[in-house]
């Protein structure tokens, strides 16, 4: 049971950065709040057949789940750096799926308490500024279930980026180029919604939309509570392939340092 | 000019040292050009579907997103001492030891640190330049790139001011990076687009506060023959130096603060 | 008027604490890291500045170097106040902390130098003689074009040493400067200290833990706990004072009769004969040795005192720190 273990000290680990939260918080508000105001602007000029209030909403969820996307584990980064890594690597447990809950455990507590306090607060806003309920009830409850297997996605990537940090030993270019594949390609910089219609087809089908675009668009209505079973296919084939994937390359660098002796 | 020639003789050092390995410092900057890259193609994805922003066509949208972007990177290139690495000198005690030395602590944070991976989104920055100027149709004449330099010049030290901001924080060990986050990266988000697109409260935000509006949206207007509002055209010259009057007020505050210094490890 | 004069210097710092359960905010609590620490130092002086951690030994030293604005007290070093003129200061001084370096990690030292020439604006020719000087007397000649991660912990302490003298400051402070140094490395540096001192007058205030440092430089020591000064003195004079207790060991020829010792006296047999301490003011030394011949053939006796960090850690139990 020590991946349960693992998953509950970073848990409470969470809960302790209070501060932090609230610094989160306000800061993707105001982020919020700039997009929103420019796409309105964008509207006023030319409006277009998806409406202002589904892309405010787009705009909101990002945000408030924005701490999933985030890189979380500094400390793990850091591990490696320094090259401590190798202890763990010799522990008798499963060392990805130890990382796979120490990262899942942040991001799931980081970015439920920053979401709860701020989608009541954009709940609150005037209509076509703030976040608008969900489309529909079946929609509403077809995102529960997307937005859970974008969280498994998005640890399963991680992992990777770990991994490929693990080889690299210097990792910020590659973390660089990752996190902008991520940041533009999840719809964090521009609503996927608005990419021209030909690039949706292909960008929809990318690891990177499943993460927050595919829960986003069930809950806005843009896909109907009925494509939901494909929806959640793609989702589940990516996981398989992006855990399968990322235990590979672990387990490369695995066999790697330990013919290196650490 | 003492104190300038420590400064480059210190960046070079800091460029030394960085080359020392060479691959890393080479994939780190394509992966900044790349991800600038990529912040304009927004900008362009966005031109694509709406055409234009109140007023404002795809060519000038470019510009505004050039001066931002080599203003911005151009203040983390050389004044990667305030905005990234100050933190880590509080934390490590590198503060000490410039504290021990008879020369401006602040000069010397700022000798402290360089970005160079920065120079390929300033190249991005300036592509963006260039094409908006291009498709806005600028006249350029000497007076122009007056303003712009000055434009630019003015934005760099609004930003560095706006960083310094962190610094006083970390000063008194207040861990309130992503607060301060809003107001840095947030403004670059917000003002790469014009400011009169935003509704009042936001409008005062990046006047009176970050003054982006000042340093950057009147200077582009008049570059861009654009009515500055009825003002006279001297406006475009005097309301740039707002960046010059936020770095003074964050310096001053920078040095009061540093009298609560407490260092660590005591 | 002495060179450095300290008069009833303050120093508090808030430290928050962990917050508790119910409460909105964090309590903070005041810690006194000083509270009136008064001495002077007079030119050319060698002073060791002891005290167990926590004692507040650093943040003497980051208020006298500067770093650090005092609550309350007066401090004058030269005539200059720290704090109030930094810079001028500054100019004057040399610091160097045991465990940061305040030379450039990837270049080689000799850059590192030269830079540090700009930012003292030392002038050319003082600069290459006191250089060469320097250099010579460190040993570094053959290190200068080398990186300062690749040097070891001793060379890079010598390199740090070189860059601290090169304005030829009029006072040095060390903050245990000897920490981590194999023998050999220790030595040369204490070597080094008492040549830069003679040669040059050079005031050099040390702070460290390890008591050969002081007992080979020092002629002076203070000791500082709980924020305040607890001795100021000689070295001797300080040890003299815990200096009580004589260890005994005794080897006899042959078997040994019965022995009974008095009260007072802790002792234990070993294989071929006893060790015994005791406190020459509390039982007559010819006493003892009367009991002790008669308890059989006495071979050899050795008459130790007790080493120096034993006596000063029963200073420190004594005074409570």
């Amino acid at each position: 049971m020590s991946y349960f273990t693992v998953f509950k000290m970073r848990l409470r680990m969470e809960l302790q950065y209070r501060g932090a939260m609230i610094g989160g918080i306000a800061c993707q508000m105001f982020f919020g709040l700039i997009l929103v105001a420019l796409y309105r602007a964008l509207y006023a000029g030319k409006p277009q057949s998806l409406p202002i209030e589904s892309v405010a909403t787009y705009v909101w969820l990002q945000q408030a789940f924005f701490r999933m996307m985030l890189a979380s584990d500094s400390e793990l980064v850091d591990k490696i750096k320094s090259g401590d890594i190798a202890y763990d690597m010799c522990r008798p447990v499963d060392m990805y799926g130890f990382y796979y809950a120490r990262i899942m455990a942040q991001k799931l507590m980081g970015s439920i308490m920053r979401a709860v306090p701020m989608l009541v607060m954009a709940s609150l806003l005037p209509k076509g500024w703030g976040i608008s309920l969900p489309a529909s009830l079946p929609g509403f409850l077809a995102a529960i279930p997307a937005l859970f297997l974008g969280l498994l996605c998005v640890c399963a990537l991680e992992n990777i980026t770990v991994a490929f940090t693990m080889k690299t030993l210097d990792p910020r270019g590659m973390q660089g180029l990752l996190s902008l594949l991520m940041m533009t390609f999840s719809g964090n910089l521009l609503p996927l919604t608005l990419f021209p219609e030909s690039w949706q087809k292909v960008i929809t089908f990318l690891p990177y939309a499943q993460l927050l675009d595919a829960p986003i668009r069930l809950y806005t209505g843009n896909f109907m509570p009925n494509e939901a079973l494909r929806i959640y296919a793609i989702q589940a084939f990516w996981v398989v392939i992006l855990i399968a994937l990322g235990e590979a390359m672990w387990n490369a660098n695995k066999k790697r340092m330990i013919v290196q002796g650490g | 000019m003492n104190t300038l020639r420590l400064y480059f003789k210190s960046i070079g050092m800091l460029l030394k040292s960085q080359l020392q390995y060479p691959s890393s410092f080479i994939m780190q900057t394509l992966a900044q050009l790349v991800m600038e890259g990529g912040e304009m193609m927004v900008v362009i994805l966005i031109v694509d579907r709406f055409e234009k922003l109140k007023g404002w066509s795809g060519g000038n949208l470019y510009f505004f997103f050039g001066i931002m972007s080599v203003s911005f990177y151009i203040t983390e290139l050389f004044g990667r001492g305030i905005t990234g690495d100050f933190p880590s000198m509080v934390r490590t005690g590198r503060l000490d030891t410039f504290l021990v030395r008879p020369r401006g602590v602040l000069t010397q944070v700022l000798c402290g640190g360089t970005d160079p991976r920065r120079i390929t989104c300033i190249a991005v920055g300036v592509a963006a330049l260039v094409m908006g100027s291009n498709l806005s149709g600028i006249a350029w004449s000497p007076l122009k790139v007056l303003a712009l330099v000055e434009s630019i010049a003015m934005s760099c030290l609004l930003i560095l001011g706006l960083f310094m901001i962190e610094a006083i924080f970390s000063i008194f060990s207040v861990k309130s990076v992503e607060l301060v986050n809003a107001i840095t990266y947030g403004g670059r988000s917000a003002c790469q687009y014009p400011i009169d697109i935003y509704p009042l409260p936001l409008r005062a935000l990046f006047t009176v506060i970050a003054p982006f509006a000042l340093t950057m949206h009147v200077p582009a207007s008049w570059i861009l023959d654009k009515p500055l509002y009825g003002w006279p055209v001297w406006t475009a010259f005097v309301t740039p130096l707002a960046g010059a009057v936020v770095f003074a007020v964050m310096t001053a505050l920078f040095h009061l603060a540093m009298r609560h210094y407490r260092s660590t490890g005591s | 008027m002495s060179y450095i004069e300290v008069n009833n210097l303050m120093k508090d710092f808030t430290v928050k604490k962990k917050r508790e359960k119910g409460k909105l905010f964090r309590e903070k609590e005041i810690v006194n890291a000083l509270k009136d620490v008064s001495f002077s130092v007079e030119k050319g002086e060698l002073v060791g500045y002891i005290g167990p951690n926590g004692a507040g030994k650093s943040t003497t030293v980051k208020i006298l170097s500067g770093i650090l604005t005092p609550d309350g007290g007066d401090v004058k070093v030269g005539g200059i106040v720290p704090w109030k003129d930094r810079k001028r200061h500054v100019g004057n001084i040399g610091v160097v902390f045991g465990q940061r370096s305040q030379l450039w990690w990837d270049v080689p030292i000799i850059d590192s130098y030269m830079l540090l020439r700009d930012i003292y604006r030392i002038p050319k020719g003082d600069y290459e003689s006191r250089l060469k000087e320097l250099t010579g007397a460190l040993d570094l000649e053959p290190l200068l074009r080398t990186p300062l991660r690749l040097l070891s912990l001793g060379q890079r302490m010598r390199a740090e040493l070189c860059g601290s003298l090169l304005h030829r400051p009029e006072l040095l402070f060390l903050d245990e400067p000897t920490i981590g140094l194999d023998a050999v490395s220790k030595l040369s540096l204490r070597d080094f200290l008492k040549w830069e001192n003679r040669e040059y007058g050079t005031t050099i205030m040390l702070t460290t833990h390890d008591m050969e440092d002081i007992e080979a430089l020092c002629s002076r020591v203070m000791v500082l706990g709980h924020g305040k000064k607890l001795f100021d003195g000689k070295l001797q004079d300080l040890l003299e004072r815990y200096d009580t207790v004589r260890n005994v060991n005794i080897k006899y020829d042959g078997e040994l009769a019965d022995l009974r010792l008095p009260e007072g006296i802790k002792w234990k047999q070993t294989e071929d004969g006893i060790e015994l301490s005791y406190n020459p003011s509390d039982f007559p030394t010819s006493n003892l040795l009367g009991m002790l011949q008669d308890a059989g053939n006495i071979r050899e006796l050795t008459l130790q005192s007790e080493n120096t960090d034993h006596l000063i850690a029963a200073m420190y139990k004594e005074l409570d720190l």
